[in-house]
């Protein structure tokens, strides 16, 4: 009886997982479903199911076996489980997810880089705060104070807004020092984010939840 | 060196086959353009004049042999009836979308042809094309780029989530946006004559980061292939052919579509500094014009001895295609990049890029 149970749980999981790596809707409502009526941890069919299923989703894209259309339809599978499973999540303070303030800079509006590497964060266990396009450097730096970030994830698409990194991460390590701050986006390259100062470089969302998880532990 | 011919002569000569005494050079300068003559990136877009003036100032200053175009990687919003923004904030670099037309699948059901000489920028486009054809240039119109155009319109998010989910809505707005373009191809035609037209295509959603190659060849490559078809029959021979970023698995894609039409007129590629050179020598050298890719960030934020660098490289790299090779950025010149690092490219070219 108890080996059917957790064979079953193991099926949810599977599904969800699957459902999150098919990007289909059908199958992430049916599993997430399944998971809330055989009282199956929220939290684990999250992290045991719908982030499991996108940590694949992210290193297909990493090797280039799917794209953008295909995460984004992971995406939507993934949320779509993640609203029905929320509402059961209990309260756990023993286990604070690392905090990350995200945003592209200012003066560029282009989101769908960034926007990945908060899906890719999100499904890493991180909670990302995202500020969303065209952010001021006084913006980053409040949030960071405010939500006592572990990290600050700074993106651009532009050679135009990539130059207000070096203020973001200045004033970001003055108001919090402790903070890591991370850089990523089309014109950005090694050499540049460590000219910038900043703690850590990612090409892509696939990659950002590797470093970013890096330089925390190494921090801590 | 010094220069034997005019920027002019050196661009007619390398695409006719001539004879000439260096490589051109053409920094895809934009908002580079008006940072150098002192107009706002703003005026630069909005205003015609101030955009033909900057572009005609900054290649007289430096020397380099491209003309002047009118053109914006958000092209296909405003087109449509969204709406765009000028760059006149803090930040901005070029136009910016602020309402995609396209927000429901019926959207695009219910989309009309818009007006090829009122929609957009178009008639921005024209004012310059007019401009460059008096003093004996090439008038620009932009193409091509369906999958960016359609983004625009769309919103990039959705169209690429729609092009799994409603490929169908996705494959409808891309006929409809052709059927526009070839409006905008006869237009300028009719307004200046094929031999004096030049097309510019490109767009950077086309990119592998964002969609596969197969996702390019469903979505995009018969409407490049017609609309490439279209203009060479119109009797425009020259486009300036921009894929941007990382088009690596489009390539062969691109070749198609040459080999479709029988590698007819002159094609300028300049595809993003992922694609290497040797690369696309070899895919379109025996017949096409590559312009080197640079990587355009290190204008921003290398030194003039590194940016000569990697211009010699670029050049003697380029200068092994056959038929001819332009020194380029692999993309748009970045708008605050110290004028020393333009004038790199300049120094490159006269020192390593010479044919006499």
């Amino acid at each position: 009886m108890i080996r059917g149970k957790v064979a079953m749980k193991e099926e949810i999981l599977k599904g969800l997982a699957q459902a999150v790596i098919d990007g289909d809707l059908d199958k992430a409502q049916h599993f997430s479903k399944e998971a809330i009526a055989n009282k199956i941890d929220a939290y684990e069919a999250i992290m045991e199911g719908c982030a499991k299923g996108m940590n694949i989703v992210s290193q297909k894209y990493e090797t280039g076996e799917c794209f953008v259309p295909e995460v984004l339809c992971s995406a939507e599978a993934m949320t779509t489980a993640m609203d029905m499973l929320k509402p059961y999540l209990k309260a756990d303070t023993t286990n604070v997810p690392k905090k990350v303030v995200i945003g592209t800079t200012q003066g560029d509006v282009h989101e769908i880089g960034k926007n990945l590497v908060t899906l890719m964060l999100e499904a890493g266990g991180f909670k990302v705060i995202d500020l969303g396009p065209d952010v001021s450097v006084e913006k980053f730096v409040e949030t960071v104070k405010k939500e006592n970030a572990d990290i600050c994830a700074m993106s651009s698409l532009m050679t135009t807004s990539m130059i207000f990194m070096p203020d973001i991460i200045k004033a970001v390590k003055a108001a919090k020092p402790d903070t890591v701050t991370m850089v990523g986006g089309g014109p950005l390259s090694p050499s540049t984010a460590e000219t910038y100062g900043a703690d850590g470089y990612a090409k892509d969302a696939s990659v950002a939840v590797k470093v970013a998880k890096e330089l925390t532990s190494k921090r801590d | 060196m010094k220069d034997r011919l005019s920027g002019g002569e050196r661009m007619f000569g390398l695409l006719t086959g001539q004879k000439i005494d260096r490589i051109p050079v053409s920094p895809f300068a934009e908002g580079y353009a008006a940072k150098v003559c002192g107009a706002s990136i703003g005026d630069f877009y909005s205003n015609a004049k101030t955009n033909f003036w900057c572009q005609l100032m900054a290649a007289d200053m430096h020397g380099y042999d491209s003309s002047p175009f009118y053109g914006y990687a958000s092209v296909g919003a405003w087109e449509f009836g969204g709406k765009i923004e000028f760059p006149y904030g803090v930040g901005h670099g070029a136009p910016y979308v602020t309402k995609h037309p396209i927000e429901t699948p019926e959207d695009v059901d219910r989309m009309e042809i818009p007006n090829p000489k009122t929609a957009g920028a178009v008639p921005l486009t024209m004012d310059v094309a007019k401009m460059c054809n008096s003093l004996g240039m090439p008038a620009v119109f932009q193409i091509g780029g369906f999958i960016t155009y359609c983004g625009n319109a769309m919103g990039p998010a959705k169209m690429l989530l729609w092009m799994i989910r409603k490929p169908d809505v996705v494959h409808k707005m891309i006929a409809k946006i052709e059927e526009f373009q070839k409006g905008v191809v006869d237009y300028f035609v009719n307004t200046f004559g094929a031999d004096k037209c030049m097309a510019f295509s490109g767009g950077a959603t086309e990119s592998n980061k964002l969609i596969s190659p197969k996702q390019f060849e469903a979505f995009s490559l018969p409407h490049e292939i017609s609309m490439s078809r279209y203009i060479l029959d119109k009797g425009v021979h020259i486009v300036l052919a921009h894929p941007c970023a990382d088009q690596n698995g489009n390539l062969p894609f691109y070749k198609k579509m040459r080999e479709s039409c029988g590698w007819k007129g002159k094609y300028v590629w300049n595809f993003g500094p992922e694609t290497p050179l040797e690369k696309q020598i070899e895919t379109f050298g025996a017949h096409d014009v590559i312009g080197g890719n640079v990587d355009p960030p290190s204008f921003q934020v290398k030194t003039f001895d590194e940016v000569v660098a990697l211009c010699k490289d670029n050049i003697e790299r380029g200068m092994k295609n056959p038929s001819g090779y332009v020194l380029m950025p692999g993309c748009e010149m970045p708008p605050l990049t110290p004028p020393i690092n333009v004038h790199a490219m300049m120094v490159a070219a006269r020192k390593f890029g010479a044919y006499e």
